[in-house]
């Protein structure tokens, strides 16, 4: 049997075009890999065989009448479970929408379809997307496929192990202040964080409306920038997604080079608080692009370094506390009576949601009251605007930064009981790009003697998303994008 | 002791659009199947966003530059928090310190005079479900359950917030009528009381003498412009007779009680609560640049006021009879057309105010449904005005005109009024006719006993009903005197 998870999303497509194999081949490939080992992984919560097998089908039946199957003929992918899709659930992984199915395709679901790619299921994820570790889950932790006695980052942790384990060549998942990217990092796959406004957000249930933003999460760079072909348009059903003419991201991968790029690596930060085979990975990566003929510099960003968590914490909570005020109880979701409707809000809200969304909850009501909204929150939207104003400057003399994404190797299964805070300080490196709104990257540079990811963030200027993704697939091919896992030895 | 009245109106429009505020749902909710026009969006499902309706934009912007406000770009919405079973996404969608439209002012004329309200801003806002409460009284205490109708959800109100410088009810009710005819000048609200397309909110105080301002307090749940003239003037009395009493006012939000005619204290902790009001990230900033707000500007009637005036310049009618046939657009359009047919316009109005008037209050519907075309009627006027048809005449025409719906000439044939006019010999033996088989009458005529003309005019009645009004009525007179002498 042709070994589908080693290809890549383009291959697949191409040759369900040509015919080589067909997508109900490749579809059962993926359920069997998927069957195979999540039973352990636990990446996977729902799985939509039925809706997929019909997919794929019209998929091969559009190839035999020779109509154009699409950009991702036939390619399996997974959602994470905060992606709307009609007909299946979608959880969040939350008590609170544990039975919801939704009634409504999101945009990006929609778009996937129209391109061909068909949605195996939906994938685990921390609750609500607040966490960091895709441990919060009401269906149990992920694993992750790159060792097992660690996570695999958060919140789209599912996500990205099942990129790694080879279950399909992509998945999509939301990215609010790095859950994108660092799940990627951790899993040893790569992460691309869209500027704010390229994909639409339309039937996310995202948690952050000024933060959030789709991202894809592959094992290339190539097959993340056909994604980004597929899913980066304007939709009149997100006013925030820019209604501009959007580049072909594949064709911005052609014949790219960094010879000549302006290259700045960040600096001035605690340099102890990085793993050192972090801080090496950032060193190898500005080492091999000074030998492809780039120009790099360090630059310090010092609103950014010193303030990012403090005002990440402060935007995305207040706006979590609002984002989630509709989940009452009332039309859809986990209901308990109470002796009044007072009591009714209480009791469900406080039974259908785990205990860290209630404490971003909690935390954000507080910001936005009366007294700490002036005090809190208008302060740390005047230092959003500053940490944004820096990278501008920074843009106006490189045409990309290099950083850490995260400051440590993949966490041990129960840091985050251990060490909450230490892991808010996690955010410090990728949320700054949600903050300035800028379209960003975690690029892998290969694997510890352990077997652990190393890797890189890459940021680009906001709409910058082609040049950034050209510049890291040239990165690309100086470490070599990353195998997946071999499952045998794991499971 | 005089006390000034201090009255600051806000007024709720229901934007005449097709859809919702934020979604693709009809607004069309009166009788309407419960729940039935309602979406993923309005009903906050999870991952939705709001969509703005240019529609609904457009038609606050409208009625912003109608009441002379600046239109502001680049405005945004806020989420204004509370859970209540009516709101589903646990917060409204409000205009809080950017609405679309600040500054501005409202004429007002009362008692002949004129005057000017101030605008503090017109926003916009999505309305709130509605809640069913079925005890059998309709109250919310007793109820077991209560039910949601999301239907109006969602659906676009402008707030217009005036400042308090209205200072007796009759100049809040001039006020609130002048906002609601150019809402409809403009046809940017249907603005009916009866269904809520229209809502105020009352505030009220008494000026200190020293002239500062006393203790304000708000009135809702008033429906009609009667109820609110009422809730007033107890309102005033009440905190009158506190002041006198020495009793205190509290700043407060009262309920209007149309049954009991008094208001009563809410006495929630409405003031004290805390809204977060919040900037509504999933909308994109309003664009209401200077050259959309131009072309807006442009398509718009003209005012109200102005057409008033114009009347009273322009065909000479009295300011009074002005206001009534401009209380209308349509009434006013009417009336213009017929005067186009060479309707005098003296004989349009009063024929627009008794004739017209009549027909629409008899079968309770408004010009607009009226069926006879402006362009017949006021040809029939002009015909009355040339002695060309008597009044009875011209009443009875216009009666099959009505009845029929067809043309002036047609009504003529129809009427048998166009069977021509009696005049000269013919006129004669009728009016002679009718002497003779009123001999009693004719004697009092003769002797000069008919001082005050009653007799003459009685004759002069008989004659022209012989004559189904088709005789020159001078020309009767001066027959019944030859034929008397
Ligand atoms: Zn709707």
């Amino acid at each position: 049997m042709m070994e589908f998870c080693k290809l890549s999303a383009a291959e697949i497509a191409e040759g369900v075009r040509g015919k080589k194999w067909t997508a109900a081949e490749v579809l059962e490939a993926s359920l069997e890999r998927i069957k195979k080992y999540d039973g352990k992984i636990n990446a996977v919560v729902t799985l939509c065989e039925e809706t997929a097998r019909k997919e794929a089908a019209e998929v091969d039946a559009k190839v035999a009448r020779g109509e154009d199957p699409g950009l991702l003929a036939g390619v399996p992918y997974l959602a994470k479970d905060n992606f709307c899709a009609e007909g299946i659930k979608t959880t969040c992984c939350s008590k609170m929408l544990e039975n919801w199915v939704s009634n409504y395709d999101s945009t990006a679901v929609k778009l996937m379809k129209e391109a061909g790619a068909v949605l195996v299921g939906k994938t685990n994820m921390d609750e609500f997307a607040m966490g960091s570790t895709t441990e919060s889950s009401i269906f149990g932790a992920t694993l992750n496929p790159r060792d097992i006695t660690r996570v695999p980052g958060g919140s789209s942790g599912g996500s990205a192990a099942s990129v790694a384990a080879g279950y399909c060549p992509i998945a999509l998942g939301s990215d609010t202040g790095g859950s994108v990217r660092q799940p990627a990092a951790f899993c040893g796959v790569q992460g691309f964080k869209p500027s704010y406004g390229q994909i639409s957000r339309y039937g996310i249930v995202g948690y952050v409306s000024s933060l959030d933003q789709v991202g894809p999460i592959a094992r290339n760079t190539k097959d993340l920038a056909l994604v980004m072909n597929v899913l980066a348009k304007a939709d009149y059903y997100d006013s925030t997604c820019d209604a501009y003419d959007r580049p072909s991201f594949t064709k911005a991968l052609e014949g790219a080079s960094l010879k000549g790029k302006k290259i700045a690596v960040l600096s001035g930060y605690d340099k102890s608080h990085v793993a050192p085979e972090l801080l090496e990975a950032i060193d190898k990566t500005a080492a091999y692009c000074k030998e492809q003929g780039a120009e790099v510099f360090e630059i310090d960003l010092p609103v950014a370094r010193k303030h990012a968590v403090a005002c990440y914490y402060m935007v995305a909570l207040g706006d979590a506390s609002s984002k989630m005020a509709c989940f009452d109880g009332m039309r859809y979701g986990y209901h308990e009576d109470g002796k009044n409707l007072t009591d009714m809000y209480k009791r469900s809200r406080n039974n259908g949601f785990g205990k860290e969304v209630r404490r971003r909850i909690l935390i954000g009501t507080c910001i936005l009251s009366r007294g700490y909204f002036d005090n809190y929150y208008i302060p740390a939207t005047r230092v959003r605007q500053m940490i944004a104003d820096e990278f501008t400057e920074l843009f106006k003399k490189a045409d990309l930064c290099i950083c850490p994404i995260h400051p440590q190797l993949p966490y041990k299964q129960g840091y985050v009981d251990d060490k909450p805070l230490r892991v808010y300080l996690g955010d410090a490196f990728s949320s700054i790009s949600n903050l300035a709104g800028l379209p960003s990257m975690s690029i892998n540079t290969g694997f510890t003697q352990e077997g652990l990811p190393t890797y890189v963030q890459l940021i680009g200027p906001r709409f910058g998303d082609d040049s950034l993704l050209a510049a890291a697939s040239e990165i690309e091919k100086g470490f070599g994008a990353p195998e997946c896992a071999s499952m045998e030895g794991v499971c | 002791m005089a006390r000034q009245v201090v009255i600051g109106l806000e007024i709720h429009l229901q934007l005449n659009t097709k859809t919702k505020l934020f979604c693709e749902c009809s607004t069309d909710y009166i009788g309407a199947t419960p729940n039935s026009n309602v979406c993923q969006i309005c009903l906050a499902i999870p991952g939705t966003l709001p969509i703005i309706n240019d529609h609904a934009v457009e038609l606050a912007v409208k009625m912003g530059l109608g009441l002379h406000c600046t239109i502001n770009d680049n405005t945004r919405f806020h989420r204004k928090h509370y859970f209540y079973a009516d709101l589903p996404k646990a917060y409204q969608v409000t205009q809080y310190e950017h609405a679309i439209a600040t500054g501005g002012y409202l004429d007002i004329v009362v008692d002949g005079k004129k005057k000017r309200v101030r605008l503090d801003h017109l926003h916009l806002e999505e309305d709130a479900g509605k809640l069913v409460h079925p005890t059998s009284d309709g109250r919310l205490s007793g109820a077991s359950y209560s039910l949601v109708d999301y239907n109006r959800g969602g659906i676009p109100l402008s707030e217009i917030v005036s400042m308090p410088d209205m200072n007796s009810a009759a100049e809040a009710i001039a006020y609130i009528t002048q906002i609601r005819q150019l809402a409809r000048y403009l046809k940017v609200s249907d603005g009916e009381m009866e269904s809520g397309s229209l809502r105020v909110d009352v505030n009220v105080s008494l000026s200190n003498p020293d002239g500062s301002l006393g203790t304000r307090v708000e009135i809702k749940n008033v429906n009609s412009l009667k109820s609110i003239e009422r809730a007033l003037d107890y309102e005033i009395a009440r905190q009158n007779r506190a002041l006198d009493t020495g009793e205190p006012l509290y700043m407060e939000t009262r309920l209007w009680d149309d049954v009991a005619g008094v208001t009563r204290s809410m006495r929630n902790k409405e003031s004290a609560r805390d809204y977060r009001y919040y900037l509504e990230m999933d909308l994109a900033p309003i664009n209401a640049k200077p050259e959309y707000v131009q072309k807006i500007r442009e398509s718009m009637p003209e005012m109200p006021w102005d057409k008033r005036d114009r009347f009273v310049e322009q065909y000479g009618l009295s300011f009074e009879d002005s206001v009534k046939i401009t209380e209308q657009l349509e009434m006013a359009e009417y009336f213009e057309k017929c005067v186009a047919q060479g309707a005098p316009a003296d004989k349009a109005a009063n024929w627009l105010m008794t004739e017209i008037s009549r027909v629409l209050n008899e079968k309770g519907i408004c010009i607009c449904e009226f069926g006879v075309d402006a362009a017949e009627t006021g040809r029939l006027i002009a015909k009355v005005a040339a002695k060309e048809l008597s009044n009875t005449q011209a009443k009875d025409v216009f009666a099959v005109m009505i009845e029929k719906g067809c043309t002036l000439e047609e009504a003529i044939k129809a009427s048998g009024a166009s069977v021509g006019r009696v005049e000269g010999g013919a006129l004669e033996q009728i009016v002679r006719k009718i002497i003779d088989g009123q001999p009693e009458v004719a004697e009092t005529i003769r002797s000069g006993e008919d001082k005050k003309g009653g007799k003459m005019k009685f004759l002069q009645g008989l004659v022209m009903r012989e004559t189904r009004g088709s005789a020159n009525p001078a020309e009767v007179a001066q027959l019944i005197e030859k034929l008397l002498k």
